[in-house]
């Protein structure tokens, strides 16, 4: 039983995660390969404030902040450089932040932070958390898709430069996608530092960054369900089958390839060509 | 009445002069002209007006506002409707939704607001009426690939109208239309005036633009070579002269 | 001394960068994909160097099969990789190269494990003094395989009808095409080239490192990429320059910053800089 509940806190912690991610890359099209980074200033900042005695929700609430004014940062870096330039800086800002966590002895260097304190809500309290932040989670990317926030970002991802023409001022809800997709991978990043109690930098590895982008994609660029069916799956199979476990990583590898070589809208592509008229409930983009 | 005030604007490139003191003015209710062979700057001139191109020297003035400094976005809000010469639609989305998206400039004036603004229902309404007026709104539930480039040139106009514009301004929306579909396309701009709507037209096509234009301007190698109405102007040996030297009177007409 | 060894260090390293960073470049000027498996193109030249070399004894041949196999396979991966997802938005290819960048590794590592394989008998370990420096063997061949192989590069880009060919294409692939020129097989030419220079640039790395492990692409490959942004996406004269700036900025860099950031992000850090400056990167076009 622990292990399952284990397993299930794990599976929502990367749905919030990817979730975090597809609202910059799915719905506002900016292309982020280093998105684990803020996962990872989420779970350090939660974690170093909890071993010095703050209370746990203040904690989460300042690792969401810190991640979230980082992203602002990238946001703005966003305004100068697009598309695969755009990519690369992201992916540089994964690697920058490795390397300065990995030479921080107040961060734990390389054995990184351990001993996390338990924020007691006993295993069941802290998994009905985590659920309730995928729910909330959720419901926050329905809403920013029907609204026409959701609606702007589409245009922001099709032609940034039609957008302005229509007198959008697309910076600012460039800015917004990342302070938001940023500030809950801080969020998901301080639940995962205090479910597995310790965390070092290699927790926030650049293949990280990937296996976050492969959900995303593999869901369906900016597919909500999508982008949870495909998380929730590949967080758990390599857990359940442990002969998946040593070959992870060609699963996702090739994974990631054959959906974008065959199927570039993922599953939920894949669900819409299926079955046509499920259109709205796998609303996708970037797919005709 | 003048509605934008252009004052002496000289844009550089390197050493070449793009635009030279060039001042011109648009009134309320008018389409202006703004004609000239290739590479007489009235594209520089257009991107002078949407702030991609910053002049070295110059103001642009909306009713005694100065636009200088501000985003291309915010001098859409205080009333400037921008058309492209080659159209870009959001291929994603049906053209009525293109048209909503610019017809709901409320609903996403506030980022942050936006967020809480769910209804589209209304915008999506008027967006057929100005499909309607471009005369497209039988295609309005179709996504841009499937329609040909006529309709991407009424749509695009449609949606820069949906906004509201105090004035539209338009480069070349004729390039690529055959000789009909000029005319047509022509015909709405005249509309569009009789209703009031301020026009800035940039436009190779000298038949169109003698039969619409209220008054032209005539840019020559970055200097403005004439101004007046569209019979004396285009009877000046000068201008014809800039033409020839061009070669664009047999390859535009 | 220290100064100018730091700095012939960092113009080693430079040029294995520009080795692996070219044939990136080339693929980016001509498809618009960062080909992020190319770095698995450069792991295998290392695991044909030293496995041939193994089991034939001669540096001549494992450096024909690591250029040429992995120069052929480059033109596969091409074929069944990218061909059928041109048309995609930008992020598909991308993401498409990762996978299988990753998945490549991994294959690695099932095929020759992960401890990795080192050369029998270490060839060019000899030190060598010229001119007052102190190099090995191995890295002299470095410096000189690489300025024999970009010099012949930019020979064959501007001295042949082939390299006129490919130049035209990636100006304008459809005046090169309506000049009868079949863009499929500038590709293909492309491909191989790229491919066959990462292939050698890997041989190079496994000798001087004596070591050739499933996951010595994984720096590179992510470094290459800030070389070519670096550069200017598709500008082999910018990769070029980039390639050296950032190993003698890396080669300084390690022994003044390294006990605030580590090599691989202060490579990073200049990337992010420089981008900001400027967002095309420091040079514009071929």
């Amino acid at each position: 039983m622990g292990y399952e509940i284990s397993l299930l806190t794990f599976m929502g912690i990367s749905i919030i995660g990817s979730l975090s991610l597809n609202l910059i890359t799915g719905f506002c099209g900016q292309v982020s390969l280093g998105h684990v980074a803020f996962v990872g200033i989420g779970a350090y900042t939660a974690s170093i404030l909890t071993k010095a005695d703050t209370p746990f929700f203040v904690a989460l609430l300042a690792g969401m902040l810190l991640a979230g004014s980082f992203g602002v940062m990238v946001g703005l870096a966003s305004l100068r450089v697009r598309h695969d330039f755009l990519a690369i800086t992201t992916m540089g800002v994964n690697f920058v932040f490795l390397g300065v966590v990995r030479q921080q002895e107040w961060l734990g260097g390389e054995l990184g932070v351990s001993s996390i304190p338990d924020p007691g809500l006993g295993k069941l309290g802290f998994l009905a958390l985590v659920l309730g932040c995928v729910i909330l989670v959720a419901l926050l990317s329905l809403q920013i898709r029907r609204s026409w926030m959701g609606y702007v970002f589409e245009a922001v991802s099709g032609d940034e430069d039609t957008a302005r023409m229509l007198g959008l001022d697309v910076s600012r809800y460039k800015l917004i996608a990342f302070a938001l997709g940023t500030a809950l991978a801080g969020l998901s990043g301080g639940l995962y530092a205090h479910h597995v109690r310790f965390i070092f930098p290699d927790s926030f590895a650049f293949v990280e960054s990937i296996t976050l982008l492969a959900m995303v994609v593999i869901g369906g660029n900016g597919s909500i369900l999508g982008v949870i069916v495909a998380s929730a799956l590949l967080s758990v199979l390599p857990q359940w089958f442990q002969f998946i476990g040593d070959y992870k990583l060609l699963l996702y590898g090739s994974l990631l390839f054959i959906v974008m070589r065959f199927s570039p809208g993922g599953l939920a592509g894949l669900a819409k060509n299926i079955f046509p008229k499920s259109k709205k409930a796998f609303a996708l983009k970037g797919n005709q | 009445m003048s509605l934008l005030d252009i004052r002496n604007i000289s844009v550089r490139f390197g050493g070449v002069h793009a635009l030279e003191e060039v001042s011109l003015n648009l009134n309320q209710g008018e389409i202006l002209g703004l004609i000239g062979p290739n590479g007489a700057g009235k594209t520089t001139m257009l991107r002078v007006i949407t702030g991609v191109v910053q002049p070295n020297h110059g103001e642009i003035d909306l009713e005694g506002e100065m636009l200088n400094n501000l985003p291309i976005h915010a001098r859409v809000r205080k009333g400037l409707g921008f058309a492209q010469q080659l159209v870009r639609p959001f291929r994603e989305m049906t053209l009525a939704e293109n048209v909503a998206l610019a017809a709901g400039a409320e609903q996403t004036r506030h980022p942050w607001r936006s967020m809480f603004r769910v209804e589209r229902r209304n915008a999506l309404q008027e967006s057929l009426k100005w499909l309607a007026m471009v005369g497209i709104e039988n295609a309005a539930d179709s996504y841009p690939n499937a329609v040909p480039l006529g309709y991407l040139k009424r749509m695009e106009v449609a949606r820069v109208l949906a906004l509201r514009p105090r004035m539209l301004l338009l480069d070349e929306p004729l390039a690529g239309l055959n000789q009909v579909e000029a005319t047509a396309f022509a015909d709405i701009l005249v509309e569009l005036k009789s209703q009031g709507q301020t026009i800035l037209l940039i436009e190779h096509n000298l038949a169109e633009v003698r039969r619409i234009c209220s008054r032209l301007v005539v840019l020559d190698n970055g200097c403005k070579l004439a101004e007046g109405s569209p019979e004396t102007v285009l009877k000046q040996p000068s201008v014809l002269e800039a033409y020839i030297g061009q070669g664009t009177v047999h390859a535009e007409n | 001394m220290l100064y100018l060894e730091l700095f012939l260090q960092g113009l080693l390293q430079g040029s294995i960068y520009a080795l692996i960073a070219v044939g990136l470049t080339l693929v980016y000027g001509l498809l618009r994909i960062l080909h992020v498996a190319h770095a698995g193109l450069y792991t295998l030249g290392g695991y044909f160097g030293v496995l041939v070399y193994n089991s034939s004894g001669s540096l001549m041949l494992s450096g024909v099969v690591a250029m040429f196999g992995v120069g052929i396979l480059g033109v596969i991966i091409y074929r069944l990789c990218y061909e059928a997802i041109l048309d995609q938005p930008p992020f598909v290819p991308l993401i498409a190269s990762i996978g299988l960048f990753i998945a490549m590794e991994e294959l690695y590592r099932i095929l020759f494990g992960s401890y990795g394989i080192s050369y029998a008998n270490p060839p060019l370990q000899q030190m060598l003094p010229l001119g007052g420096m102190y190099l090995r063997e191995g890295e002299w061949v470095t410096i000189l395989v690489s300025i024999i192989l970009i010099g012949g590069l930019a020979w064959l880009s501007s001295h042949t009808r082939l390299g006129l060919a490919w130049r035209a294409t990636v100006t304008d692939p459809q005046m090169a095409e309506s000049f009868g020129i079949d863009p499929i097989r500038v590709r293909y030419f492309n491909f191989f080239i790229g491919s066959a220079l990462a292939g050698t640039a890997g041989m190079i790395v496994g000798i001087l490192n004596n070591l050739v492990e499933p996951t010595m692409g994984s720096v590179p490959s992510y470094k290459a990429l800030a070389i070519i942004v670096l550069g200017g996406l598709g500008s082999v004269r910018g990769t070029l320059v980039a390639a050296l700036a950032l190993g003698v900025v890396e080669s300084f860099g390690t022994i003044y910053l390294g006990n605030v950031l580590n090599r691989d992000a202060i490579a990073f850090v200049f990337l992010i800089l420089v981008l900001m400056v400027r967002p095309q990167g420091m040079f514009r076009g071929i």
